[in-house]
C-alpha cells in the first residue's frame, strides 16, 4: 500500500473513530432512517399475505360441483387435494331431505366436521360433534326435531337414523335450517356420496383465480366456481391497502430523509476547519472529496445494516401485535435500504462540500 | 429592541428561515396527511367490504324451514308468514339509519317452465322510496355490486325481468326475448350472472312477483347492508340483562346486533339476525387494518418530530457566532433563549398552518387516488397539529439553544469552537 493510500485510510479511520460524537450523530440519524424505511417496506410486503390470510376466514372461496347436481366421483377429494396442495381446506358436502318423526322435511347434510370447522371458523357452534352418531343442528331446524333427551330420529326413504344432538349452529343464513351429520354416517344411511366441495384455496385474488383454472382442468365437465363476492371484496381491500401503505411509506421516507439531510449537512459544515487544514497542507480537491465520501459511505453502510436489523424487528413486533403473526425479515429490502442510506449520505455531503470549495481555506481558518 | 432583533432575524436570514420553515411544513404536512388517511381508512375499507353484500337479514318470526337442495325443493306447507312491503321505508327511521347503505326485499315463487319449475325472485333493482321527507333509492344494484348483467337492468315499475345465465342457456333464451310468466308476458332485458342461486332463476320486479304469487304487499326476506362496528365482548352481551346505562350505550353503538334489534323494532313479528359470515369476518379485517394505520400514523408523527427537531437544531448551531456576539454585548442567557424560542414559535405557527393545509391536500389526493372519494379532515385536528408543531419545534430547538449558550463567546467569535 502506498504511503498516500495508507495515509488516506489513517485519516478516514481517525475521522470515524476519534472525533467526539459527530460521526455518532450522523450514524444515529442514518440508522433511524434505515430503521423506518425497513420497517415500512417489510410491513408493505408482509401486509398483503396477512390480509389474504384474514380473508380466508370468510370460508370457501371456490366451490366445485358436478354439472347436473349428481354425486362427485369418489376420488374427487384426493384429486382436488393433490391439485391444490396441503394448504387448501376441502370440505365435502352431501345433501338429502330427511323427515322428522312428525313428518317435517329437513335438509340433512353429511360432511367432514374437522374440515368444516377449519373452513367456517365464523360459525357460532355450541359444541362440535365428534362421534359418528352425533349431529349438529341448525338453530331454526332444532325446534322441529322432537328431541328425546338429546336423541332424535330421522327418516330417509324408509331407512331410520338415530342421532344425538350435541350442538347448535348459528350463522344467520341457510345453514340454520339444516342438520349436519358426519359424512360416514350419512353415506351409510343414504348410500349417497358428496355432491359439492367447498374449498378454501390460499393466496391472493390472482392465485385463487389460477387455482380455479387448475381445478377446472383437473375436473373437466364439473362446475368450478370462484365465490365472486368474496374475491371482489378481497381484491378491492388488498389493492387499496397496498396503495395506502405505499403512499405512507413514501411520505415517511421523505420526512426521515429530510431529517438526515439537515443533520448531515450541518455536520459537514461544522468540519470546515478540517477541510481547510487539509487543503492548506496540500491535499487535492479529489482527495478531500474522497475522504468525506468514504466517511459518509462507511457510516451509511453500517447504519443501513443496523437499521435493517432493528427495522425488521420493529416490523415483526408491529405485525405480531396487530395481526398475531410475524412478518419474516424481507431480504430483498436490505440492498434497497443500504442503497437509500448511501445515496442520502452522499447527497447530504455533496452539497455542503460544493459550497465549501468556493471558499478560500485561509478564510475558513481565520474564522470568517 | 427585542422585537427589532426578532424582526431583523426573519428579514435578514430568509434563506435559513425558509429551510427550517420547509422542514416544519413538510413534517406537519406528512403527519397531518397520514393521520387523516389513517382515521378515514377504517370507514373506507368498511365500505369496500360492504361490496360483500348484506350483513343483516330480516325474516318473519314463524317462517317455515327452508327445504331445498339445488333444484329439488320440498315445498313447505306455507305458514303464510310474510313481512309487509309497505313498512319497508321504516328502515330509514331506525337510530342507525345513516349506517344502512342499502337493502332489498325478496319474495320467492315458482313458475312452470318447459322442463320443470323455475324459481322466480322478486326484488327491488333501484327503487325510489320515500321516508318522511327523505327520498332515497335502494335495491340489488346497490346491495350486490358484484352481480353482472349482460344487457340492461329492468325498471322496478316495468314487467321486464333478468334471467340467470345458466337458466338462459338451458331454456335457450336471450335478452330481448320474451318469456311467458303464467299468462303475463315478460320481456327479458338482461342475462344475470352472480355465481350463486340466481344464475339458475329469474329475477323480476317485486310488484310483478307479488301479482304472480297472488300475495299483494308480501315479502319473505329483507337483506340489509349496514356499516357496523367490529364486534367485541360488549357487543355479544344480551341487552335484556344490562343496566339501563349499558343498554343505552349498546343500543347507540353501531354493532350488527344492535342494528338487528332496531330492525326488529320497526318490523313487528320479524326476526333480524346478523349474517355471521359477513359480520364476523369484516370485523377481523377492519380491526387489523385500523390497528395497522394507527401504528403507521404514530411512525409518521415520530418521523416528523425527528425531522423538525433536526432542522431546528441545525439552524441554531449555524448561528453560534450571533449568540457569541450577543453574549459579549451583555445579553443575558434568558434574553437570548427567549429570542430563539420566540423565533421558533413564530416559525412553528406559520409553518404549522401551512403544513396543515398542505397535509389536507395530500390526504385528499391519496383519498381520490386510492378510494375515489374524499378523505375528510376534522377541523379539530388543526389546533392539535399546531400544538404538536409548537411542541416539537421548541423541543427540538431547546437542546441546541442550551448548547449554543454554553459556548465561550471569545472562542466562538475567534472561530475556534
Amino acid at each position: 500500500m502506498s504511503v498516500r493510500a495508507s495515509m488516506f485510510f489513517h485519516v478516514l479511520k481517525r475521522g470515524l473513530l476519534g472525533r467526539g460524537n459527530r460521526p455518532l450523530i450522523a450514524f444515529v440519524a442514518l440508522s433511524v432512517a434505515a430503521t423506518m424505511i425497513t420497517a415500512m417496506l417489510s410491513l408493505y410486503y408482509g401486509l398483503e399475505s396477512k390480509l389474504n390470510r384474514d380473508f380466508r376466514s370468510y370460508g370457501a372461496n371456490i366451490t366445485l360441483a358436478s354439472a347436473d347436481e349428481q354425486q362427485l366421483p369418489s376420488d374427487a377429494i384426493t384429486r382436488a387435494r393433490s391439485t391444490l396442495g396441503p394448504d387448501a381446506i376441502i370440505a365435502p358436502f352431501a345433501f338429502a331431505i330427511g323427515h322428522t318423526r312428525n313428518a317435517q322435511a329437513v335438509v340433512v347434510a353429511g360432511t367432514d366436521m374437522d374440515q368444516v370447522r377449519r373452513l367456517n371458523a365464523w360459525w357460532s357452534v355450541s359444541k362440535w360433534p365428534d362421534a359418528e352418531d352425533e349431529a349438529l343442528a341448525g338453530a331454526r331446524a332444532e325446534s322441529h326435531l322432537q328431541l328425546h333427551q338429546k336423541g332424535f330420529v330421522l327418516d330417509f326413504a324408509g331407512r331410520t337414523l338415530h342421532l344425538q344432538q350435541t350442538g347448535t349452529v348459528k350463522t344467520g343464513s341457510d345453514e340454520e335450517d339444516r342438520i349436519y351429520v358426519p359424512l360416514v354416517t350419512f353415506e351409510r344411511w343414504t348410500g349417497m356420496g358428496p355432491s359439492l366441495l367447498e374449498i378454501s384455496a390460499p393466496g391472493s385474488h390472482d392465485q385463487i383465480i389460477s387455482a380455479v383454472a387448475k381445478l377446472q382442468s383437473a375436473f373437466p365437465g364439473m362446475q368450478v366456481r370462484p365465490v365472486r363476492q368474496l374475491l371482489q371484496a378481497q381484491g378491492g381491500v388488498v389493492s387499496r391497502m397496498r396503495s395506502v401503505m405505499l403512499a405512507s411509506t413514501l411520505l415517511i421516507a421523505l420526512t426521515v430523509a429530510l431529517c438526515v439531510f439537515s443533520t448531515l449537512t450541518s455536520s459537514v459544515l461544522e468540519r470546515r476547519r478540517d477541510f481547510a487544514v487539509m487543503k492548506a497542507i496540500g491535499s487535492s480537491q479529489t482527495t478531500v472529496n474522497a475522504l468525506f465520501a468514504g466517511e459518509a459511505l462507511t457510516i451509511a453502510f453500517c447504519a443501513g445494516v443496523l437499521g435493517y436489523v432493528v427495522g425488521s424487528a420493529v416490523a415483526a413486533w408491529i405485525s405480531q401485535a396487530n395481526f398475531h403473526a410475524v412478518v419474516a425479515p424481507q431480504l430483498s429490502v436490505l440492498p434497497l435500504v443500504i442503497l437509500a442510506d448511501v445515496a442520502l449520505a452522499l447527497l447530504a455531503a455533496t452539497i455542503p462540500l460544493a459550497r465549501l470549495q468556493r471558499i478560500e481555506p485561509a478564510g475558513i481558518l481565520k474564522g470568517e | 429592541m427585542f422585537l427589532r432583533l426578532l424582526y431583523q432575524s426573519f428579514r435578514r436570514q430568509q434563506r435559513r428561515k425558509l429551510l427550517a420553515g420547509i422542514a416544519v411544513t413538510l413534517g406537519v404536512a406528512v403527519a397531518t396527511a397520514i393521520t387523516a388517511v389513517g382515521v378515514n381508512v377504517g370507514d373506507k375499507i368498511n365500505r369496500e367490504l360492504r361490496t360483500y353484500g348484506a350483513n343483516i337479514v330480516v325474516y318473519p318470526e314463524d317462517a317455515a324451514l327452508q327445504v331445498r337442495i339445488g333444484d329439488q325443493e320440498v315445498k313447505p306447507t306455507s305458514s303464510g308468514a310474510y313481512l309487509k312491503e309497505s313498512t319497508l321505508p321504516n328502515i330509514k327511521g331506525i337510530f342507525w339509519a345513516r349506517n344502512v347503505l342499502a337493502f332489498a326485499p325478496f319474495l320467492e315463487t315458482q313458475i312452470q317452465g318447459p322442463s320443470g319449475p323455475i324459481r322466480v325472485f322478486g326484488t327491488y333493482f333501484d327503487k325510489q322510496l320515500r321516508f318522511g321527507t327523505e327520498e332515497f333509492s335502494t335495491g340489488v344494484e346497490k346491495l350486490y355490486p358484484w352481480w353482472k348483467v349482460r344487457g340492461e337492468w329492468p325498471k322496478d315499475s316495468s314487467s321486464d325481468v333478468l334471467v340467470g345465465s345458466q337458466l338462459a342457456s338451458r331454456i335457450g333464451k336471450q335478452f330481448g326475448d320474451s318469456i311467458d310468466f303464467s299468462g303475463l308476458p315478460a320481456r327479458i332485458t338482461g342475462i344475470l350472472s352472480t355465481g350463486g342461486a340466481e344464475d339458475d332463476a329469474i329475477v323480476a320486479p317485486l310488484a310483478l312477483v307479488q301479482q304472480l304469487a297472488h300475495a299483494p304487499d308480501a315479502i319473505d326476506k329483507i337483506y340489509v347492508s349496514a356499516l357496523t362496528k367490529p364486534e367485541d365482548a360488549f357487543a355479544r352481551r344480551d341487552p335484556d340483562h344490562m343496566t339501563p346505562a349499558d343498554r343505552d350505550r349498546w343500543y347507540c353503538s353501531p354493532y350488527a346486533n344492535s342494528i338487528a334489534l332496531q330492525l326488529r323494532e320497526v318490523f313487528p313479528g320479524a326476526r333480524a339476525e346478523q349474517i355471521r359470515q359477513a359480520a364476523q369476518n369484516e370485523g377481523t379485517v377492519l380491526s387489523h387494518i385500523s390497528g395497522m394505520m394507527l401504528l403507521i400514523a404514530l411512525a409518521a408523527l415520530v418521523a416528523a418530530a425527528l425531522a423538525v427537531s433536526a432542522a431546528m437544531a441545525t439552524t441554531i448551531i449555524e448561528r453560534r457566532q450571533e449568540v457569541g456576539l450577543m453574549k459579549s454585548l451583555g445579553a443575558t442567557a434568558s434574553t437570548i433563549a427567549s429570542l430563539f424560542v420566540c423565533e421558533a414559535t413564530l416559525l412553528a405557527l406559520g409553518a404549522g398552518i401551512v403544513g396543515f393545509f398542505l397535509g389536507d391536500v395530500i390526504a385528499r389526493r391519496i383519498g381520490q387516488a386510492v378510494f375515489q372519494s374524499d378523505v375528510s379532515i376534522t377541523p379539530v385536528l388543526l389546533p392539535m397539529v399546531i400544538f404538536l408543531s409548537l411542541l416539537v419545534t421548541i423541543g427540538g430547538s431547546t437542546a441546541a439553544i442550551v448548547r449554543a449558550l454554553k459556548l465561550d463567546p471569545v472562542l466562538v467569535l475567534r472561530g475556534d469552537a
